[in-house]
């Protein structure tokens, strides 16, 4: 399950909503127990995925980005907890280019659909232990 | 002691530790130190002998494969992250 408190939830949605006609990526920062990913806090990243006319499809996260939002999660006693994207114009499925490029089972995986240039529905998704596919995860907003 | 900060996913694979304190001269043995303390942590971490291609390690904010790949030096103070690449559409 990941847990997400509304303020933080706009936040993602307007992230979205900026980056509107590409995906916008970002990390999750909180706590992890038992398989519950709970939110507390996000950095968004640059998408660097390398070719320009691709990103309305396409978003990559820069691992020199990740390790210093890692270092700064740290010192305040949180974890990177998942990965947030926005989908512009297509549904907040997981698509085969996502699966491709994940990482450890255990993240949560926000996609928030951005339609013509507002934001839709979010879904979030987790990897198979064995990376075959991913599996929706419930998702509870908070108030905040 | 180096200390390796192990990503939140894999920390069932750690002993729920967060930050595990390893010996070893260099990356490579530092991470051969880790996996000897913690060997379920082996199979998400390499493929084979080589680290798998969605895992990067950092030294205090730098890629490991821009300083000296797995024999980079390592001491007592530094600080190694597993940082994976993510991307997708």
């Amino acid at each position: 399950m990941l847990i997400i408190p509304d303020e933080i939830q706009e936040q993602i949605r307007a992230h979205g909503v900026e980056s509107y006609p590409y995906e916008g990526c970002g990390l999750l920062l909180g706590t992890a127990v038992n398989g519950t990913n709970t939110v507390s806090a996000i950095r968004p990243t640059q998408n660097v995925w390398p070719v320009e006319a691709e990103k309305p499809t396409r978003f990559r996260i820069d691992e020199r980005e990740w390790a210093a939002v890692e270092m700064e999660a740290m010192r305040q006693g949180l974890d990177v907890v998942g990965v947030f994207h926005s989908h512009p114009d297509s549904p907040p499925a997981a698509s085969p280019r996502d699966l491709a490029w994940a990482a450890f089972p255990g993240y949560s995986y926000l996609i928030t659909e951005i339609r013509q240039g507002a934001p839709h529905d979010g879904r979030s998704w987790q990897l198979l232990p064995d990376r075959s596919g991913f599996v929706e995860e419930e998702v509870k907003i908070e108030d905040s | 002691m180096t200390t390796i900060r192990i990503p939140t996913p894999l920390r069932p694979y750690s002993g729920g530790q967060s930050n595990i304190q390893v010996s070893g001269d260099t990356v490579g043995a530092a991470l051969t130190d880790l996996t000897s303390q913690h060997p379920d942590l082996r199979q998400h971490l390499f493929e084979g002998d080589k680290l798998r291609s969605f895992v990067n390690v950092f030294l205090n904010e730098e890629d490991v494969r821009y300083l000296d790949g797995a024999e980079t030096a390592v001491s007592d103070n530094d600080t190694l992250m597993i940082i994976p690449s993510i991307a997708g559409g």
